[in-house]
């Protein structure tokens, strides 16, 4: 291995800038559900819209501060922003909403709270910023660019009571004596009604259609005579991303295809299987060669290391969701309880001492085995060294709360069915075979032994060639009679996965939906209440119609503490509290 | 009878009773100590009209003090009783002892702490309400209903409580039990407990400026302009360090008392910064620090050297 490259030290820093600000956006609004994935802020499960142009920030352009005003700025504006007034005096036209969204903004960064002077100060850094990004932009080499540079540094200056930005003041000067005579009365009223929203937004209305017209008719008069002008143009594209707003709001995971299988409806016998001569249990370790399995091990640490993983909290969350009081051991020397026979003699040669009971003794324990049933399909190989990492972490974090973990895999022999599908061919290929490829179900871990054994062994994740395809159904229920033999009280299944169960040759036999309904139907058989809990963890993909217990994940973005959390969350089955 | 409006600044016509001299049990009275005016009346109907008040709220907030205080002005005398889980429930009853009496060993009862102040005018305070033995518990339970007699098993004996004997409890949680791993050692009380308590009064967030005037008050030497600034940044620091508990990023939060403990012990390094750190900043988990920085930086717009700014100056 050569020494750790820069790239993910640097997206370590940004992640770690991300769950900073996102923590400070959570303590100064209260809101506990903000979250951030892939850099983008959520509330709940919804994305938080963040309108406002100087909000949007860019880890390659901004620094630190910048972070922090922004956040500030959120943060605010979750507090003091009705989205219902909001949306009621909000502009459709673009250039119009572009002002509207950006005036509201800078309506509540006047809130800030005077014992607050360093978050003044990060929110006046942040436009600063901001202001000087667009300048040197060459957005304001158009006429509409000015414009709306000029309006900004206006009501801004007007809304905190600073003088506009030194360096520009000169370029802004000509447009601003032009166009303050027609905002003056406006810009007093929004500076007059700061605290009231909706006689803010009559202003900050009036003030965005008369910049917006302005702005259209000026594009009509000259767009002929300045067409020639390359400066201006490249100034408009710019111009004109400013103003893409809702791109962001159709980001949502898509949901796991699924669908009936007439094949596997008709079929007498439900679920049938071609053959099962080759199917095939192995201890993963033993397909990958010692010395390859110490160097993904230490990968893994290395990535492990550069995470910085609040593991403390991690443990607290899981006992809170999986530990509960029992009793365990004696606590002696009290002073009611059942008598403690070795202590009658003390009675006798000291009466005065009463503490010759003892008591039942209650502790919190996790009589619990998790077990995590990975998806070893093609897809998933891209996503093995993050796997890899969430997987150790939660296994080394479930043995440190009590609770006993199994890693578990599954692939086949082969692709396109190897053996099994020559067989049928052999035979003439008589129709509806069932599952026609053989099965490979892989132990990387086992309940029974300790992490510090299974190290090694757990990293055999890594080996990309063992990566095939995938027969959902028949694993879970492989997995859940493994865990059925053990004695814990609970027991929880979590299947992590990347699409819907896929074999090709099976597929092509049957119908599309064969091994989905399968899954459903095992999924249905197996988590019954009292017995088995079993949690699909999908990646980037929606599994909840195959699980009901499900959660999406990202696994393109490094692992992070908000993502343990929610992996946890999963597993214990509770909300956040 | 004495006005709340005269002694406890109140505004209030309410009138209650008072007594005339101060006995040995009643609590000094602490001058800098500032009222809640919604717990205080609490407090104080436990007081006028024999009920049972609990005062419940986070560590460090002055439950038990707040309770203290009002006896003190009131001169009733006033005893405290930790219920840890150590204390049993012969302490409180009362034990067969031997003792020595004409030079002879004989076996006496001696009564404990509950029907001494049982037969007295005593406010008897149970602190850590909900830390105690669930089997002390039902002790506790008999009287307190307010006409409750208490009966002493071993001696034959009922004990009616004297007309001006008051009960009062602190607890950190709602007999809720130790649901966010604050508060280890806490039970979850019984709801016939909890049913029991004629009033519960909650002393969780006090306002900011009741709470630099409690600063103020303790460490006078802030009492100016430029130290209740000072005073106002650091509550603004607890309260984020509050919501952040809240929310779930934080695993411990600043009380009052460590925001007084941080404003002395800036008299005594004379530098904000690492009075903060030494008072609270290294109770945080390593991992917690850098949140922490950053509410600092924007109440003091100053950098702690824990923030993320300092980390990736010191990594490039």
């Amino acid at each position: 291995m050569n020494a750790v490259n820069p790239a993910p030290h640097r997206t370590r820093q940004q992640q770690q800038v991300d769950e900073l600000c996102v923590a400070v956006i959570r303590s100064l609004s209260g809101e506990a559900d903000v979250t951030t994935q892939a850099g983008r802020l959520r509330k709940g499960q919804k994305i938080l819209p963040t309108h406002a142009a100087h909000l949007q920030t860019d880890h390659q352009r901004d620094d630190f501060r910048s972070f922090r005003g922004a956040a500030d700025s959120i943060a605010l504006g979750l507090q003091y922003t009705n989205p219902v007034i909001h949306q009621k005096y909000c502009p459709i036209l673009p250039v119009e909403r572009l002002i509207f969204e950006l005036l509201e903004q800078l309506r509540v960064e006047t809130m800030v709270p005077d014992t607050m002077p360093g978050m003044r100060k990060n929110l006046h850094h942040r436009f600063e910023a901001w202001s000087h990004d667009f300048y040197l932009a060459g957005l304001t080499e158009s006429a509409a660019g000015i414009l709306l540079y000029t309006v900004f540094q206006i009501c801004w200056s007007r809304l905190t009571g600073q003088p506009v930005l030194e360096k520009t003041e000169g370029i802004i000067e000509s447009t601003r004596a032009a166009i303050a005579p027609l905002l003056g009365i406006d810009l007093l009223g929004m500076r007059r009604h700061r605290d009231d929203q909706a006689a803010f937004a009559l202003h900050a209305r009036a003030i965005s259609d008369i910049v917006g017209e302005m702005i259209r008719s000026d594009s009509e008069e000259s767009d002929d005579a300045k067409k020639a002008n390359g400066k201006e143009e490249q100034g408009k594209n710019a111009l004109r991303l400013l103003l893409n707003f809702d791109n962001d709001e159709t980001d949502v995971i898509t949901v796991a295809a699924s669908g009936r299988s007439k094949v596997l409806d008709d079929a007498a016998h439900g679920y049938a299987i071609f053959t099962t001569a080759y199917d095939t249990q192995v201890e993963a370790s033993s397909l990958v060669r010692k010395e390859l399995l110490k160097e993904y091990r230490d990968r893994i640490d290395q990535r492990i290391a550069a995470l910085s993983i609040n593991i403390p909290r991690l443990l607290r969350q899981l006992r809170a969701l999986l530990a509960f009081p029992q009793r365990d051991n004696w606590s002696f020397g009290e002073e009611e309880g059942y008598i403690d026979g070795r202590r009658l003699a003390q009675l006798i040669s000291s009466p005065s001492e009463r503490r010759l009971f003892r008591q039942e003794q209650f502790k919190p324990n996790a009589n619990c085995v998790v077990c995590f049933l990975i998806d070893c399909s093609g897809s998933m190989k891209a996503h093995s060294e993050r796997l890899t990492v969430m997987i150790d972490v939660m296994v080394r974090a479930l043995e440190q709360v009590g609770v006993a973990s199994e890693v578990l895999g599954f692939t086949t022999g082969a692709w396109n069915g190897g053996r099994s599908h020559r067989d049928w061919l052999r035979v003439k290929s008589p129709a509806s075979p069932g599952r026609l490829n053989e099965l490979m179900h892989m132990v990387y871990k086992d309940a029974d032994t300790p992490w510090r054994r299974a190290r090694a062994d757990i990293t055999a994740l890594l080996k990309a060639d063992l990566y095939r395809e995938g027969i959902d159904g028949e694993a879970v229920e492989w997995a859940c009679s493994r865990i059925r033999q053990r004695n814990e009280e609970r027991r929880i299944l979590v299947v992590i996965s990347d699409g819907s169960p896929m074999d090709s040759a099976t597929n092509l036999a049957n119908d599309d939906f064969y091994l989905g309904n399968h899954l459903k139907e095992v999924v249905g058989r197996q988590a019954l209440p009292g017995q088995l809990e079993i949690c699909g963890l999908g990646v980037g993909l929606d599994l909840s119609p195959y699980y009901k217990r499900s959660l999406a994940i990202d696994l393109q973005q490094p692992i992070n503490n908000a993502l343990l959390a929610e992996v946890a969350q999963l597993i214990g089955g509770r909300q956040r509290r | 009878m004495v006005s709340v409006r005269t002694l406890f600044g109140i505004d209030s016509d309410l009138k209650v009773p008072a007594f005339r001299e101060r006995g040995a049990h009643v609590p000094d009275i602490d001058d800098a100590y500032r009222f809640n005016a919604d717990v205080t009346l609490a407090i104080l109907a436990g007081f006028a009209w024999n009920r049972r008040v609990m005062v419940q709220g986070l560590h460090g907030t002055g439950k038990s003090t707040h309770i203290e205080q009002v006896a003190a002005r009131l001169n009733w005398p006033c005893i405290r009783v930790n219920l840890d889980g150590h204390i049993s429930r012969l302490d409180l009853v009362g034990k067969d002892t031997i003792v020595l009496r004409d030079g002879k060993q004989i076996t006496e009862f001696q009564e404990g702490i509950v029907p001494w102040a049982l037969q007295r005018s005593m406010a008897l305070i149970f602190d850590e309400y909900d830390a105690g033995r669930p089997d002390v518990m039902f002790v506790i339970q008999r009287i307190l209903e307010r006409d409750g007699k208490f009966t002493l098993l071993d001696q034959n004996r009922v004990i009616h409580a004297h007309p001006h004997f008051r009960l009062f409890a602190t607890s950190n949680t709602i007999g809720l039990g130790n649901l966010n791993g604050l508060y280890h050692g806490t039970q979850a009380l019984n709801h016939a407990q909890i049913d029991r308590w004629n009033i519960v009064a909650s002393l969780n967030y006090l306002e900011p400026d009741e709470e630099v005037a409690i600063v103020q008050a303790r460490v006078p030497a802030y009492a100016d302009e430029k130290g209740t600034r000072l005073v106002a940044a650091m509550v603004a620091v607890a309260d984020l360090t509050r919501k952040g508990f809240a929310v779930g990023d934080l695993s411990c939060l600043m009380s009052p008392r460590t925001v007084i403990t941080w404003a002395e012990n800036c008299q005594i390094f004379s530098d904000t910064a690492l009075a903060f750190r030494l008072s609270f900043l290294n109770k945080c988990e390593e991992a917690e620090r850098a949140i922490v920085a950053e509410y600092f930086q924007r109440c003091f717009d100053d950098e702690l050297i824990e923030s993320h700014l300092h980390q990736i100056k010191n990594t490039m």
